[in-house]
């Protein structure tokens, strides 16, 4: 791809002279607020529905799809990412996230349901794996000495996506269509205003990830900033100054480790994020009837979105600052307290359950946003965007297996929305089980054997680049 | 390089900006519904 197109080379992005690296922060996060759309169609999803005719299940397939092709694309790109570049993998996700939407528009105009699943979950899909990491190991080189901060703004850009394209697409489809109202939930637009949505979605997310591809950088080999010393990093536990390859980090425990570790802490929090709505309004049911309205309800969801957001930055942030290992500790410890107090003492108070659900959820969000800086301290930043890529098939994991653990257990109880606070505790205890299993996982964690590393001569980067002085480049 | 960092951070901040006062727009539903 980059031999036809040589502004994409990764040669082409080395940062000039003068370069701050503070401009890499929004190149990413203006990729990841595009992507980070794929959990915002339940605005759309009843309109599709009653569009093809069809069934919430099968339409909520497309997404499904969507995740899936995010985890393998995620999965099988990262070498190729790290190889070729934040630029070119940024290019690719732009084409892919913008010709999948264009593609399911096209679907939706032709009455073609095959055509959305193809748009937006296949090519889509693709777009969302290859964009989500094209900017980690990046951001890992240029902040080696903040690398949770630089990975938490970036993905906490992700959890934005869906803030900003949820009120955007309510407000379009208001517009696209005079009988939708997006504040009444019986109302559904019509397919011609949703295919709309999607062309004007497709260039907006053009025109913005175009800006992030246009504006990121590459620092040169050996850049480091001002002041900065490896060695005090590397006297860290658990920070290692060495490299492992992707292909030898998959031999390691450690990797498979951190990967029930992912799995765990995403597995508990898709469990709430699932059922948020209905949770709430079951917590404070008597006699049958809640004390939560159907707008309280929806308040709750918005709120919990915000902390999933703010977690993946303060979180990450603090993981700085008191290391990896332990902030791990802490969503996983702790969130097992807040799973248990939810479960037994959540439906007392609505002020104390909606506290201890958006601690969780933030949690949830941290785990995301801080995983690429583990990944750097165990395995360095050689190869970082491949193995990342190779350990966010624990989310795909996780988005199956979460929502079918609570699920099941619902299912013998009754409906979200007409249950009790009492239904929802053999889901609540097994994910505290399913916390406590992460918790040890994580404590196992130990450096990686000198046996996986790269020999001394090998590039600290996948590709070797002319080295500027050190402090050309600096912020 | 410092107006293209304005511009970059503005261009992020102000989406970003939009989703949260509609957010928290939507949660403050949850005091007042």
């Amino acid at each position: 791809m980059t031999e036809r197109l040589p502004l994409l080379a990764r040669e082409r992005t080395v940062a000039a002279p003068g370069f701050n690296r503070w401009l890499v922060p929004p190149a990413a996060l203006a990729v990841h607020l595009c992507i980070g759309q794929v959990y915002a169609t339940s605005v759309y999803k009843g309109a599709l529905v009653a569009h093809f005719d069809s069934s919430l299940t099968t339409v909520g397939l497309i997404f499904s799809v969507a995740i899936a092709m995010l985890g393998l694309a995620a999965g099988f790109g990262g070498t190729w990412v790290d190889r070729s570049g934040p630029r070119a993998a940024m290019a690719l996700s732009a084409s892919c996230w913008v010709s999948g939407f264009l593609v399911a528009a096209l679907g939706i105009a032709t009455d073609q349901l095959w055509l959305v699943f193809l748009g937006y979950g296949v090519i889509g899909g693709i777009g969302l794996g290859i964009g989500y990491i094209s900017p980690v190991s990046t951001l890992i080189k240029w902040f080696p000495d903040r690398p949770g901060l630089a990975t938490g703004m970036a993905i906490m850009g992700f959890g934005g996506g869906a803030l900003v394209a949820s009120p955007l697409s309510g407000r379009l489809l208001e517009l696209y269509d005079s009988g939708y109202d997006a504040s009444d939930a019986t109302t559904v637009a019509d397919g011609h205003a949703v295919a709309l949505l999607f062309v004007t979605l497709a260039v907006l997310y053009a025109v913005f990830m175009a800006f992030g591809a246009a504006t990121v950088r590459v620092p040169p080999e050996g850049w480091r900033p001002a002041g900065f010393d490896p060695g005090a990093v590397a006297s860290a536990p658990l920070v290692t100054t060495a490299q492992v390859s992707a292909r030898n980090a998959v031999r390691t425990p450690q990797f498979y480790l951190l990967w029930l570790v992912l799995f765990c802490n995403v597995t508990a929090g898709i469990g709430i994020l699932e059922q948020a709505a209905g949770m709430i309004a079951d917590f404070f049911r008597d006699n049958g009837t809640s004390s939560v309205t159907a707008a309280a309800a929806g308040g709750f969801v918005g709120l919990l979105s915000l902390a999933n957001m703010a977690g993946r930055f303060v979180w990450s942030s603090t993981s700085d600052l008191i290391g990896r290992q332990r902030i791990y500790a802490v969503y996983l410890g702790v969130g097992l307290v807040l799973y248990a107090l939810l479960a037994s003492v959540g439906s007392s108070s609505t002020a104390l359950f909606v506290a201890l659900a958006a601690l969780i959820i933030s949690f949830y969000g941290g785990g995301f946003a801080t995983i690429p800086a583990y990944l750097r301290d165990l395995f360095g930043t050689y190869q970082v965007g491949a193995i990342h890529g190779r350990l966010l098939t624990a989310w795909s994991a996780a988005g199956i297996v979460g929502p079918l653990i609570v699920n099941r257990f619902l299912d013998a109880e009754g409906e979200p929305g007409s249950l009790t606070a009492s239904a929802y505790q053999p889901a609540l205890f097994t994910m505290v089980g399913v916390l406590a299993v992460g918790l040890v996982a994580n404590l196992l964690v130990r450096p990686v054997d000198p046996r996986f590393h790269e020999p001394a001569s090998a590039p600290a980067d996948e590709t070797r680049i002319p080295a500027r002085s050190d402090e050309e480049a600096r912020a | 390089m410092t107006t293209r960092l304005i511009t970059a951070w503005g261009l992020v901040a102000v989406p970003i900006a939009y989703g949260l006062v509609e957010t928290i727009r939507k949660a403050s539903a949850l005091f007042t519904g």
